[in-house]
């Protein structure tokens, strides 16, 4: 294990480009509080094609959460291309995940009000990357890329499922992060675009990124290198890297 | 270009338009009714300054025996005098268009060197000449007459002299004619020896020190003055001293502001609470899309920026909207205070920095109101933010509305539904129960006012008072009066002013003191404290409050040196009583009639016989006659209603004012229930849905909302009737200190509890009728498909 740096600073090298160490998550509920992970343990390198599978509340959503500094870790520590992302303070978590992480979400989460070209611009303005008049150039080649450049001033209520997923992908890779979160992201298309979908993932990763996916769809087990099991928030062996019962 | 999030801000605006054009109405009228009253405020003050201070107001006057050159010229050269002018003050009878009224002529040597209360001519010529008179301003509408007319000016049992009115000119430091009911005018002493009265200057007035004395130092400096006067061997008669820089209504103008004023600033912020609907409901709207944007990495200030500038955006549109009403508002209103005042308002400019003030509390009003939901919307952790459902899971009723049963459903529906949100409830009610008790409070003002007044002159038991041009011995006034058919009873009484002698050779302002016969019928004062005069008294005086609180020293048991005409003596007071604005006291006739500098009666209060005013001023003129055939001539009359009329006018006039700050309050309230039934109804569409679903017809879903809206309608109601009483009590004390003293009302005046429920509820149903067309509207399969 490397000794991660607290202020996000990679560490000199070679070492997972995602490291959990005994890492829970618990909710308190009005029942007690309940275990959305326990000990989970494990490394992922860079420019894997991770596939996280499990049931339904089984933790998938926790841990990608977790990996992408959305939530919080109740005990543990997640280290991120050798940033300590439990550590971040609020402020130095939104910095990092604007320029580190893209997430795809199950329902694509585009702001409804703004164009499909404007969701691709937003973090670009919240970041402050990328010089103001590129934004809608990078935002256009992105989309070009994705194969929705003609959708591009459109309203995400004017779009397909499979196009708003394309234009949320597109606006994961705004600020051009090396690492791609994608919660269910084929859950709400159908089979054929959720095929495509994939396999724009694939072409994702080929271009150097790290793609963590969880899914039910058996048909992204074939896409990824490497998959990884959780049932009752604890990694299964076999395809556990590092597995702590 | 504009960046995306700004795009998204202005889009979000947009898409909420009806409700976001609903918050700026309500900012707008609050602001608006705040601006009118600071505006006026401000322009009244300008007007204080640049027009009353500018005229140079005699901050003493020496009522003295004569005032000639030499006199005048060393009073002018003695220490602490900057300037010193001589004036004469008479009261006199003008007859203009078939009426007669009492005219007040001030006359000086040369009009044209006024240096102390400058008058300024208006229309018509200037000075006045050995022919014509020039009319004060605000006697002009009041008196009828017009430039160009002869009118007839009596004195005493003098000869009715012909004058023209030859212009019109302003004097600031006059109380309105109107108000006053008298006639102010320009004569000269030529003038006043045809009308065969005294032309010898009289009165000296003073302006001393440097302008920065306050009424103490004033007060000494014109005591040495009057000290040097009357060792010259001058007689003086009396001192006043005003309060200095401040017009005789001044106080009672600011004290009308100041609580004008709290109620249109408690409207103003009345409304913020709209904005804290409006952004809540927004920021709760949007937790997901908040979730989403911190994920794209915005930081939470950057979120926070954008919904705070929506409230900065509504602020905007609503000065937009209020400021030009503020300002016309504003002048209309300063203009009806100017009237009050005798100022031009008209010539004045609200100062720039007074409308900076409004621009600025317009926008960052709002923005205060939305940042404690907007710091708790966008301070929420990313992954609570994503996970948040949408609203209606939040959205818990308690328990309190569980336990009420035995409704039909849908009724029961809409009762719990009113207390799902319980902040947003309990700001709605706030708004409308606050603007329910201002409104109850000004309602029970009126009453109090009323009653008060009933009061007042339910002591005058007598029709017509008469003010004789000479003191007359009083039996044989009676005996005169008694005579003429129509007087039921009639009564002499003598008066005199007099001033308090505090000792130190520094007076008090002088009060009129009235001397009724100590058996008296036809006056019934209801005592305060202490007695009334009793047969058989001595020096003893009953005062008002208005005394009360110009000598503080003065008590029931205090003993006084009152000088009357020159001479001290000692007085003893028994009694308080409250009969109005003005300082005065009662005494003994027999004891005043001694000391006035004529003895025996001036006035005549007569009971009429007759009812109707039109037989009481036949009466008035047959009593003129007779007692001027017997050798008694009537200076002046006056009715009782015309008297009680003028002063319940002035009186609710100011209750009215109050008034029109509670139906901003309501406006601001009913807005206030339009925007929460309209987020009800926007965040249950999917419960609207369900209810469609499983049967409920438009007129169930109406009703749904409508009894929800009326549930929060009543709900104020009830609370507004507690919350009057100490609003009702905070109006009366403030227009006692104002006008004259009110009962406090602890029970609300039912009329005015009952008017109001039935305004609330005609507000509610209102405020409810676009939200539950709305609700309406939505069409069952789309209600269940909204998140």
């Amino acid at each position: 294990m490397t000794n991660p740096s607290p202020q996000g600073e990679p560490l000199a090298g070679e070492s997972p480009f995602i490291e959990l160490l005994h890492v829970s998550k618990h909710y308190p509920t009005a029942a007690g509080s309940f275990a959305a992970l326990s000990d989970v343990s494990l490394s992922i390198d860079r420019g894997a094609f991770v596939a996280v599978v499990g049931s339904s509340g089984s933790g998938k959503s926790t841990l990608l959460s977790l990996i992408g500094g959305i939530d919080r870790t109740t005990s543990g520590q997640i280290i991120v291309g050798g940033t300590a992302v439990h550590a971040l303070s609020e402020r130095a978590m939104s910095a990092w995940r604007g320029r580190s992480v893209g997430i795809v979400f199950q329902f694509f989460q585009l702001l409804p009000t703004l164009t499909a070209a404007e969701n691709v611009m937003l973090p670009m303005d919240f970041c402050d990357v990328w010089r103001p008049g590129e934004r809608r150039a990078r935002s256009l080649a992105l989309l070009e890329s994705l194969g929705v450049a003609d959708q591009a001033d459109k309203l995400p209520s004017r779009l397909s499922g499979g196009q708003q997923q394309r234009v949320a992908i597109a606006r994961a890779l705004a600020n051009d992060p090396p690492l791609l979160l994608a919660d269910e992201p084929t859950g709400n298309l159908d089979s054929r675009t959720a095929g495509a979908i994939l396999d724009l993932f694939s072409r994702i990763v080929e271009g150097g990124r790290t793609l963590v996916l969880a899914t039910h769809e058996p048909s992204a087990l074939r896409h990824a290198s490497r998959t990884i099991s959780i049932v009752d928030g604890r990694v299964e062996a076999p395809g556990g890297a590092v597995i702590h019962a | 270009m504009l960046r995306p999030r700004w795009r998204k801000v202005l889009r979000d605006t947009w898409l909420h338009r009806g409700r976001t054009a609903l918050v700026v109405l309500a900012i707008a009228i609050g602001l608006a009714g705040a601006g009118v009253i600071l505006n006026a405020w401000a322009l009244v003050d300008v007007a204080t300054r640049e027009g009353y201070g500018a005229s140079n107001p005699a901050l003493a006057t020496l009522r003295v025996d004569s005032v000639d050159h030499a006199l005048l010229a060393r009073v002018s050269a003695m220490s602490g005098v900057r300037m010193a002018q001589a004036r004469r003050t008479t009261v006199a009878r003008v007859h203009v268009g078939g009426t007669t009224l009492t005219a007040v002529l001030f006359t000086v040597e040369d009009f044209d060197a006024i240096r102390v209360g400058v008058v300024t001519p208006e229309a018509g010529a200037w000075p006045p000449d050995e022919d014509g008179m020039v009319i004060e301003r605000s006697s002009l509408d009041m008196s009828g007459a017009s430039v160009g007319e002869v009118v007839r000016l009596l004195f005493g049992d003098g000869p009715p002299v012909g004058i023209t009115v030859i212009g019109i000119a302003r004097d600031v430091g006059l109380a309105p004619g109107w108000m006053e009911h008298v006639v102010y005018g320009f004569v000269t002493a030529r003038t006043l020896a045809r009308l065969g009265a005294p032309s010898t200057l009289n009165e000296l007035q003073l302006v001393v020190g440097d302008g920065a004395l306050d009424q103490e130092g004033v007060r000494r400096v014109a005591y040495a003055v009057r000290r040097n006067v009357a060792a010259l061997g001058r007689r003086v008669i009396d001192v006043e001293v005003p309060v200095p820089g401040e017009h005789i209504h001044s106080a009672q103008m600011n004290s009308l502001l100041y609580t004008q004023g709290a109620f249109a600033l408690m409207a103003l912020l009345l409304s913020a609470f709209l904005v804290v609907n409006l952004i809540s409901a927004l920021l709760v709207g949007q937790s997901r899309e908040i979730g989403v944007m911190k994920t794209l990495g915005a930081r939470w200030p950057q979120l926070a920026a954008m919904y705070l500038s929506i409230a900065a955006a509504l602020g905007a549109a609503a000065v937009v909207i209020a400021l030009p009403s503020a300002v016309i508002g504003g002048r209309m209103y300063a203009a009806i205070k100017g009237d009050l005042l005798n100022f031009d308002v008209n010539a004045y400019q609200v100062p720039a920095a007074v409308i900076a003030v409004q621009v600025l509390v317009g926008i960052l009003l709002p923005v205060a109101a939305a940042a404690v939901p907007v710091w708790h919307g966008c301070r929420s952790s990313v992954s609570d933010a994503l996970r948040d459902v949408g609203i209606a899971s939040a959205a818990d009723p308690g328990t309190l509305p569980l336990r009420i049963t035995g409704l039909a459903r849908p009724m029961l529906l809409s009762l719990r539904n009113a207390f799902r949100r319980r902040l947003r409830l309990a700001l709605t009610l706030l708004t409308l129960s606050v603007g329910g008790a201002v409104f109850l409070g000004a309602n029970n003002l009126r009453t109090s006012v009323l009653g008060a007044t009933d009061l007042m002159f339910a002591a005058q038991r007598y029709d017509v008072a008469l003010r004789l041009a000479n003191a007359h011995e009083p039996a044989e006034v009676e005996r005169v009066a008694r005579a003429v058919e129509g007087v039921q009873a009639a009564e002499a009484w003598a008066g005199a002013r007099g001033t308090v002698d505090h000792g130190d050779g520094v007076l008090g302002n002088s009060f009129f003191i009235t001397a009724p016969p100590a058996a008296t019928t036809l006056l019934a004062v209801r005592v305060e404290s202490g007695r009334w005069i009793a047969p058989g008294d001595g020096r003893v005086l009953v005062i008002n409050r208005a005394l009360q609180r110009a000598e503080p020293s003065l008590g029931v048991g205090a003993r006084a040196s009152l000088i009357i005409d020159g001479r001290a003596a000692e007085w003893t007071v028994v009694g308080v009583v409250e009969t109005g604005t003005s300082a005065t006291a009662f005494a003994p006739r027999a004891a005043v009639a001694a000391l006035a500098p004529e003895p025996g009666a001036t006035s005549l209060a007569i009971a009429s016989a007759y009812e109707g005013e039109g037989s009481t001023l036949d009466l008035i003129q047959r009593l003129r006659a007779t007692l001027g055939e017997a050798g008694m001539p009537v200076a002046s009359s006056q009715l009782v209603a015309e008297s009680r009329r003028v002063l319940e006018d002035h009186l609710l006039m100011v209750v009215d004012f109050l008034g029109a700050v509670a139906w901003i309050m309501l406006l601001v309230g009913g807005m206030g229930l339009a925007s929460t039934m309209g987020l009800a109804v926007l965040e249950r569409t999917r419960e609207i849905g369900v209810l469609r679903a499983i049967g409920a017809r438009n007129s169930s879903i109406l009703a749904l909302v409508q009894v929800e809206g009326l549930t929060i309608a009543l709900l104020s109601w009830v609370l507004a009737i507690p919350f009057s009483v100490p609003i009702s009590a905070i109006l009366a004390t403030a227009f006692g200190r104002i006008m004259i003293r009110v009962p406090v009302t602890y029970v609300p005046d039912w009329t005015g509890v009952a008017w109001w429920l039935a305004l609330v509820t005609t507000v509610s149903v209102v405020a409810c009728a676009w939200p539950a067309v709305r609700a309406m509207r939505v069409p069952t399969a789309s209600a269940l498909a909204y998140e």
